[in-house]
């Protein structure tokens, strides 16, 4: 047991004394994928018009402009008045994308209406440009409404048919359950095992390599301390990197997301702690597996190479969060370490009420396989075949 | 004399890959490493193994460390034999060789604390023996410098410091003063000779004759995995002269035979 923490000090020193290493295991993961993400996020709103919209309106009426002024708060388009000589120029720069829309309404519309005229309007955009698409449809909406308000005024009728809409109360937490259960096991997992695999080679496949693990080799040391001791600091430290990625992504949700969705808030202690325990259990597997390849391979970079297929399969079994509605109802898959905990992370997130079982079941099986890989690694550093390679 | 070390007929075959065969310039698919070695080193003696390059040295000393296991016959260290009980023999020897590193990252100081923790040994035995090494082989002043920043001889000297810092009774050096300056290699030869009289049984392996003549005891030949001669210094006549030409002349009617 002292052997063991000897050989995890040793571990986590090396990692935590040296500031590079730190540097690129603990803050950069968290730092890039907050870079990432936040770039993603403000990319896809800016498409999303966010931006205010540049009108340009003849003959404006105010009953009109009641409709389409801003409430507080919201965004407040560029609108302005024309006269009719210049719609051909703002014609032109609609065409060249430096205006969004032109409404043209005829003059004196609404005296028009109640002597009894048909009144046209023209409307004149790009649809070639999204901006323009956007401020159309919004602007639409608008006319629609406008011109409900004058046939209500003229015939006292709106419309025949009256809608109206009801439905359950949305459940908020719901959605935003779903949209997180939809994206986080693939990221977590990613995270998990970039970070594992950032230490692991180096400290396994790398120290085979450069002859400082036969120095260990030579005392009496047994193989399985070093191999648990190993695997033990591989898989906090990874912890550490993938929770250092963790949170770049929930501090570029309000980016990616809008701010109004506040992930932090809508799980408990409970959710979180089951999460932590479920990532600890993980961890351990995912190192498992690094430390038997990296101990297989003979070089770093052969480590490397045989890792790299691994790495891209957990990913797709990541992916499959993306499909199916909620977590899986089968007990048995939850034996499959990797998909287990994608299923359960899943579960979580989703207040699925059979969570208890899900979770005892992939910690178990997590621990097993732990076990038979420290075993399988201990045979391995026994293995003169396997550690003086040449 | 008491043995304390006895080596009993040891064979090890390497399995060549194929670059190793290009390599070594083969084409045959074993080597063989060590082929019927034999001999016993006693206590408070330096037992020396000379051979050319490639003759099998470092492969007899990896076996006598448990590193790696022989073929066949059996090393018993101290008592205890390599094949059924490494983790005892891993106890009682100091063992030095090139291709044990040090993590280039760490100061001697943590290492040599690192190995003495893995090693059971008492926290102020541990700093007792620490100071005395490094006093000894000069390491003291560099005890703060990182293992990578180290000169090649100053990084053998810590390697030293660490293979002996559980005091073992079996000392076995593969090549200990290869690469070294004559002064540092005086400092390393010295010091054997101080650990043999304090009764330590010590195997070095070396293909320099003077090395030999200056502070061994007895002295094995080995050329192509096999032990051609065992003498005394003084069966050999004492002189790196008389020892050379022995040399030269087993190394002719082995390859006669060859
Ligand atoms: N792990 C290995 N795999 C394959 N062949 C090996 C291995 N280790 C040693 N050999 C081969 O065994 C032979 C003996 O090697 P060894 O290192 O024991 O010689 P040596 O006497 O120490 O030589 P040197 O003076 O060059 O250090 C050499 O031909 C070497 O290539
Ligand atoms: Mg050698």
């Amino acid at each position: 047991m002292k052997n063991i923490w000897t050989i995890f000090k040793k571990e986590w020193d090396r990692v935590i004394k040296d500031k590079r290493l730190l540097f690129s295991v603990m803050i950069l993961p968290g730092l890039m994928i907050f870079l990432i993400y936040t770039f993603m996020g403000t990319a896809m709103s800016s498409l999303n018009a966010d931006k205010p919209g540049n009108i340009a309106i003849v003959n404006p009426t105010s009953a009109f402009a009641d409709i389409y002024t801003p409430d507080e708060g919201e965004i407040i388009d560029n609108v302005i008045t024309i006269d009719s000589t210049e719609i051909d120029t703002y014609k032109d720069l609609v065409d060249a994308g430096e205006w969004d829309l032109i409404i043209d309404f005829p003059e004196d519309l609404e005296t028009g209406l109640v002597d009894g005229y048909q009144e046209t309007l023209e409307i004149y955009l790009n649809g070639n440009e999204t901006q323009s698409q956007i401020i159309y449809q919004t602007y639409r909406g608008y006319l629609d409404e406008y011109s409900e308000a004058l046939s209500y005024q003229l015939y006292n009728d709106t419309t025949v048919l009256v809608f109206v809409i009801d439905s359950m109360t949305v459940d908020n937490n719901k959605i935003i359950g779903a949209l997180m259960a939809s994206l986080l096991p693939m990221l977590v997992v990613m995270f998990l095992f970039s970070g594992a695999m950032s230490i692991g080679p180096e400290s396994i496949a790398g120290e085979k390599e450069r002859g400082t693990m036969a120095t260990l080799l030579v005392t009496p040391v047994k193989r399985s301390q070093i191999a648990m001791g190993k695997v033990a600091s591989l898989g906090v430290l990874s912890l550490l990197s993938a929770i250092s990625s963790f949170i770049g992504i929930i501090l570029s949700f309000p980016k990616l997301f809008g701010e109004d969705i506040d992930f932090t808030s809508i799980y408990g202690f409970g959710e979180y702690a089951m999460i932590l325990g479920l990532l600890f259990s993980t961890v351990f597997v995912i190192v498992g597996v690094i430390s038997v390849v990296s101990a297989y391979a003979k070089n770093l970079k052969e480590a490397g190479t045989l890792i790299t297929p691994i790495y891209l399969l957990t990913i797709v079994i990541g992916i499959s969060s993306m499909f199916g509605e909620g977590a899986n109802t089968s007990w048995w898959l939850y034996l499959l370490p990797i998909y287990n905990t994608v299923q359960t992370l899943i579960a979580i997130l989703t207040f699925d009420s059979n969570i208890t079982l899900y979770m005892m079941i992939t910690i178990f099986s997590n621990l097993v396989f732990t076990a038979l890989l420290i075993l399988l690694l201990n045979r391995m550093f026994n293995s003169e075949k396997i550690m003086f390679s040449k | 004399m008491e043995a304390q070390v006895i080596i009993k007929d040891i064979t090890k075959t390497f399995i060549l890959s194929k670059k190793q065969q290009k390599i070594e310039r083969v084409n045959n698919k074993h080597k063989v490493a060590v082929n019927g070695l034999s001999f016993e080193a006693y206590k408070g003696e330096i037992y020396g193994l000379l051979g050319p390059n490639g003759a099998g040295k470092t492969t007899a000393l990896r076996c006598i460390s448990t590193l790696i296991k022989p073929d066949s016959g059996d090393i018993i260290v101290n008592g205890h034999s390599v094949m059924t009980d490494p983790e005892k023999v891993r106890e009682s020897i100091g063992f030095l060789t090139s291709d044990l590193k040090l993590e280039a990252f760490f100061t001697p100081n943590y290492l040599f604390d690192y190995f003495a923790h893995l090693r059971g040994i008492d926290e102020n035995i541990i700093q007792t023996r620490k100071k005395q090494l490094f006093e000894k082989l000069g390491i003291d002043r560099f005890a703060e410098v990182k293992v990578g920043e180290l000169s090649t001889g100053m990084c053998q000297k810590v390697q030293i410091a660490i293979s002996l810092l559980h005091d073992p009774a079996v000392i076995v050096f593969d090549e200990p003063t290869n690469g070294l300056d004559v002064l540092t290699a005086k400092v390393v030869t010295d010091y054997l000779t101080e650990l043999k009289n304090a009764g330590k049984t010590i195997i070095i392996s070396t293909h320099i004759f003077s090395v030999v003549e200056k502070i061994c005891d007895r002295v094995g030949i080995i050329i192509n995995g096999k032990l051609l001669l065992a003498k005394t210094i003084g069966e050999v006549g004492g002189t790196e002269a008389n020892l050379e030409n022995q040399f030269f002349d087993l190394v002719a009617s082995e390859s006669e035979e060859a």
